[in-house]
């Protein structure tokens, strides 16, 4: 008989017993958010296809504390969710190459943030002036 | 007992015994092949080589030139007709590393780059930055995958050789996750374990570097050979040896004193200037710097530091962008272990222990004097390291002479038949006795790491840079004493699964057996040659006498048998070993008096 | 710095498989100095404590990656980890998660083995070279897009890392995904068609969720994650690309 006896320790519970995979899990929670965000949009563009009527209500529905309260927690998961995809975004790309040296870690994320404020400010100049 | 059998078997799987692995399974016999390793053979510990691996490259050198570093860099006592094989050899075992992946780096146009190190003549120490032997090593397991016929037995530890009818015919190992011991009958066995600087107590080698392979063969009848010479790295970490390549150096680095003071250019290797020069100053050979570093510590020009009296070596001025490139280890080594930035600070270091010159008495072609049994890399000793090894041309050895070794036991195993396995086995039985003998029978009150601490204490204090004989002599009696408290050892683990304590134990006679060897040729060497440097009246090489190989017998009693053998001379008489302006001066003399026998 | 003054409590998990049904925690007091590793803690127990504690080790000098162990709940190498970082608190050691633990902390490593062995770790030219012809020529910047990734030292860490290798044992995993993308990168190589099947493969990198902690564990900066991720892209061009080309992108 064979001295061996491999032990296997259980996974229940795993991801509570570390911070970052608490973060991860975290992360991968901010879909549900986004989800029931686009289901509401959707639900928008329905109410305007049915007339005046059903969009105005559709508008009072938004503005109501819990709609309100919604669309905080959702705008955090979004911006949660925006965060760590930025700093994981160089592993997913081929490395950027900038005259002959590869273009670090730190820059690329800070360049996704100027790009996405610079998005913003446009979004923002339409709204306002367009 | 299970017996497993194979055509050939090798003990150890670093460089040198995947290399003969390979060459084996790549002879058109079809024999099959056990690679037999105490540890998963990336682990062994070729993977803590840094600097490089030498051979002629570039237009301006010449394998002449490679042969006469060689040969002079040690001291005259190497075997001239297998260095001259060797440097013909190492370009095209490096090429072939090349062409199985191994990321060595590049010049602009593509082709392999060279780096400067120590006793070289000219640039020729091909690199993978500063983890060439982590390269290498990965580069052979993972090649070595490729081929079916080489059956890796990882984490199987060697306890002894089965010898019948005289000769060597497999090999007896434990596996470690069990404690199973089974017996490998093979008709060729290739040593490839590793050197011994553990018996030393400040060593740049890992914690299995315990001289298996030697003591095994040693035991069976086989000589030592020249193992009084024992490598010193001069840039080790204080406290625990880590190793700061060669290449450190190689790149620019100097080597300063507490004043600042670059002090090679005062024992015989100036003088200094700014950028690396060949065989000057910081890259004269390793034998010669790490004594230099004696010297400046008995003149109180060292540097106090808790672990000991270090010198500096200061690579501030090569900036971090190249130390980031070129040497991104050693960057790592010293700001993770130390706590320093080497391109703002010098490097506190110190020598330590670091090669086994000697080894396994074996001809040119690895063979050992026992027929089926080959020895091959630092448990050898082929003969083309002498009194002193030039850095660079270990991780080449292991390359040419791995594969010789690969080549001759696979044509020795095609003629050999084996004796009947039963006669075989019943010699593996008592060895499996033995061997479990140990582990029941240890309940004795030695704590193993006393003994082992002692003994590399007294090895320190023995057989250090400098020696003479009433301390070689206490060595020589503490090793005797430490055998005899060896035998009531006590081991607390009586477990089979992975039991490293009887394992450690195992190792411990082996770590003993090997330092008597080295102790008892040191003192029966009354000269000073290479690394072995005396300080008792005996401070001259001497020719008369010693130039020929201490061969060490083993003696079940007591110490060793102490014998010489000749040292082939083929094309370089012995001269006078020099470095820096010296060395010019010496070899211009050589030319001329060369020029002049050619003339007539 | 020397003074053997301060004493730090290390508690390991021990797992004697002749002995014990499960593991369990034993905690010893060890003496040390400023500048010594965990390993040297666990070195200190294995020769003044208790023989039979078991780990595995060797060089010392982070290189060989022999050490990894789970310190406080996350990987690192025991060698290059060092007590004072703990003191005055206690150290919790267990042997690498996700693997089965053999005895104390020495894990089975097998699995991890035959997967290194599947990707086919080794070169295979378009036309082989002989020695005569030299070597083959690679630029600084073609060695550089594989140096990273040709650091690894297979210690583990990443897969002791990886949730997902915990919860699905037949992934690929970090260290060997980075080992295959380390040949498909290398231009002396010619396999990447094999080599993306394996990539393909539910196991291959769709296994993948990008946790991302394997490359902030890693000891050598290898970035499996990064390795791992730029292959999801690779691997669905691949997909698409053999729809119209049997070998797929290559």
């Amino acid at each position: 008989m064979s001295t061996r006896k491999p032990y296997v320790r259980p996974m229940a519970g795993w991801w509570l017993k570390n911070p970052v995979y608490v973060r991860y899990i975290l992360r991968e929670s901010t879909a549900v958010f986004v989800g029931i965000y686009a289901v509401i949009l959707l639900v928008g563009l329905l109410r305007l296809s049915s007339g005046e009527a059903a969009w105005n209500n559709w508008l009072i529905a938004m503005q109501s504390p819990g709609a309100i309260l919604f669309h905080v927690v959702a705008m955090g998961a979004a911006v949660y969710h925006s965060v760590t995809w930025f700093s994981v975004a160089p592993k997913v790309m081929p490395p950027l190459m900038f005259n002959g040296e590869k273009v670090p870690v730190a820059k690329i994320v800070a360049g996704q943030y100027i790009f996405a404020g610079i998005i913003y400010l446009v979004l923002l100049g339409l709204i306002l002036w367009g | 007992m299970e017996t497993i059998k194979a055509d050939i078997v090798i003990v150890g799987g670093g460089g040198a015994g995947l290399r003969a692995a390979i060459a084996a399974a790549e002879s058109d016999t079809g024999q099959s092949i056990a690679l037999v390793s105490k540890v998963y053979p990336m682990r062994s510990h070729t993977v803590a080589a840094e600097g490089g691996a030498a051979a002629v490259t570039q237009p301006q050198d010449d394998l002449e030139y490679h042969f006469n570093d060689t040969v002079a860099g040690g001291d005259w006592l190497c075997e001239q007709d297998v260095v001259e094989y060797f440097v013909a050899h190492a370009r095209e075992e490096l090429v072939q590393m090349e062409h199985w992946g191994c990321p060595w780096n590049r010049k602009e146009d593509g082709h392999v780059n060279v780096r400067a190190f120590g006793g070289m003549k000219i640039e020729r120490t091909w690199f993978a930055a500063d983890k060439t032997g982590f390269h290498m090593l990965h580069t052979l397991f993972q090649t070595s995958i490729k081929y079916p016929l080489i059956k890796r037995f990882d984490e199987y530890f060697c306890v002894d050789i089965v010898v019948e009818d005289g000769r060597a015919q497999g090999v007896v190992v434990i596996e470690i996750a069990t404690g199973r011991i089974c017996f490998i009958q093979a008709r060729a066995v290739v040593l490839a374990t590793g050197g011994a600087a553990r018996v030393f107590r400040e060593n740049t080698n890992g914690g299995i570097v315990t001289g298996d392979g030697m003591a095994l063969a040693y035991r069976q009848g086989v000589a030592l050979r020249d193992m009084e010479f024992m490598q010193y790295h001069p840039t080790c970490m204080p406290g625990t040896g880590l190793l700061f390549t060669e290449a450190c150096r190689g790149e620019g680095g100097y080597l300063i004193n507490k004043d600042g003071y670059r002090f090679l250019q005062d024992y015989g290797l100036g003088p200094p200037s700014d950028e690396p020069r060949n065989k000057f100053m910081e890259l004269g050979p390793r034998d010669r710097v790490s004594q230099a570093i004696w010297h400046e510590k008995q003149k109180g020009r060292t540097i106090d530091h808790p672990h000991g009296q270090v010198v500096h070596l200061d690579m501030r001025h090569l900036g971090e962008k190249k130390l980031r490139e070129r040497l991104p280890q050693i960057y790592e080594l010293a700001e993770e272990f130390m706590g320093l930035d080497p391109a703002h600070e010098p490097i506190p270091v110190l020598p330590g222990a670091h090669y086994t010159m000697g080894g396994i008495e074996t001809d040119g072609r690895t063979a050992t004097s026992l027929p089926g049994l080959y020895a091959v890399g630092e448990c050898a000793s082929v003969g083309i390291h002498g009194a002193n090894r030039l850095g660079s041309n270990s991780l080449v050895e292991l390359c040419v002479f791995g594969r010789v070794a690969g080549d001759e036991a696979s044509s020795y195993a095609k003629s050999a038949r084996n004796s009947s396995t039963a006669t075989l086995e019943k010699k593996a039985d008592d060895i499996c006795n033995r061997v479990r003998g140990l582990v029941n029978n240890a309940n004795g009150k030695e704590r193993i790491a006393d003994i082992r601490n002692e003994m590399a204490k007294s090895m320190e204090e023995g057989c250090g840079i400098y020696r003479n004989a009433p301390v070689m002599q206490k060595t020589c009696d503490k090793l005797e004493e430490l055998k005899q408290r060896y035998r009531s050892i006590n081991i607390e683990d009586k477990s089979s699964a992975w039991n490293t304590e009887w394992l450690l134990a195992i190792e411990l006679g082996y770590l003993l057996d090997v330092a008597q060897a080295v102790a008892c040729s040191a003192i029966n060497r009354k000269e000073s040659r290479g690394s072995h440097q005396r300080l008792d009246g005996y401070e001259q090489r001497d020719d008369q006498n010693y130039l020929k190989h201490t061969l060490a017998r083993y003696n079940s009693e007591g110490p060793p048998g102490i014998e010489y053998s000749k040292v082939k001379i083929t094309k370089s008489e012995p001269g006078i070993r020099a470095y820096g302006e010296a060395g010019e001066k010496a070899e211009a003399e050589r030319n001329k008096k060369k020029g002049a026998a050619h003339d007539k | 710095m020397t003074s053997n003054d301060k004493i730090i409590e290390i508690e390991v998990l021990r797992y004697r498989p002749e002995q014990d049904e499960k593991p369990f925690l034993q905690s010893f007091k060890v003496p040390f100095t400023d500048d010594q590793s965990v390993l040297q803690g666990v070195q200190y127990i294995k020769d003044y404590l208790d023989g039979s504690l078991s780990f595995r080790w060797s060089c010392r000098m982070a290189i060989c990656g022999s050490c990894g162990m789970m310190i406080n709940g996350v990987p690192k190498l025991s060698c290059k980890t060092f007590l004072r970082e703990y003191y005055p608190g206690k150290i919790t050691l267990e042997a690498l998660k996700h693997f089965p633990i053999e005895k104390d902390l020495i894990i089975d490593l097998s699995d991890f083995i035959n997967k290194l062995e599947s990707i086919k770790p080794y070169i295979i030219p378009a036309a082989p070279r002989t020695l005569e012809q030299g070597e083959y020529l690679q630029t600084p910047r073609q060695l550089d897009r594989i140096a990273q990734f040709s650091s690894c030292i297979n210690c583990m860490l990443c897969y002791a890392a990886c949730p997902q290798y915990g919860l699905k044992p037949d992934y690929l995993g970090p260290a060997a995904i980075t080992l295959l993308h380390r040949y498909n990168e290398d231009n002396r190589d010619a396999a990447k068609a094999e080599r993306m099947q394996l990539l393909n493969a539910h196991e291959g990198v769709w296994g993948c969720t990008l946790v991302g902690y394997c490359s902030d564990v890693c000891p050598k900066d290898v970035d499996p994650a990064a390795a791992i991720n730029r292959n999801k892209l690779n691997s669905t061009m691949d997909y698409f690309l053999r729809f119209v080309a049997p070998r797929g992108g290559n």
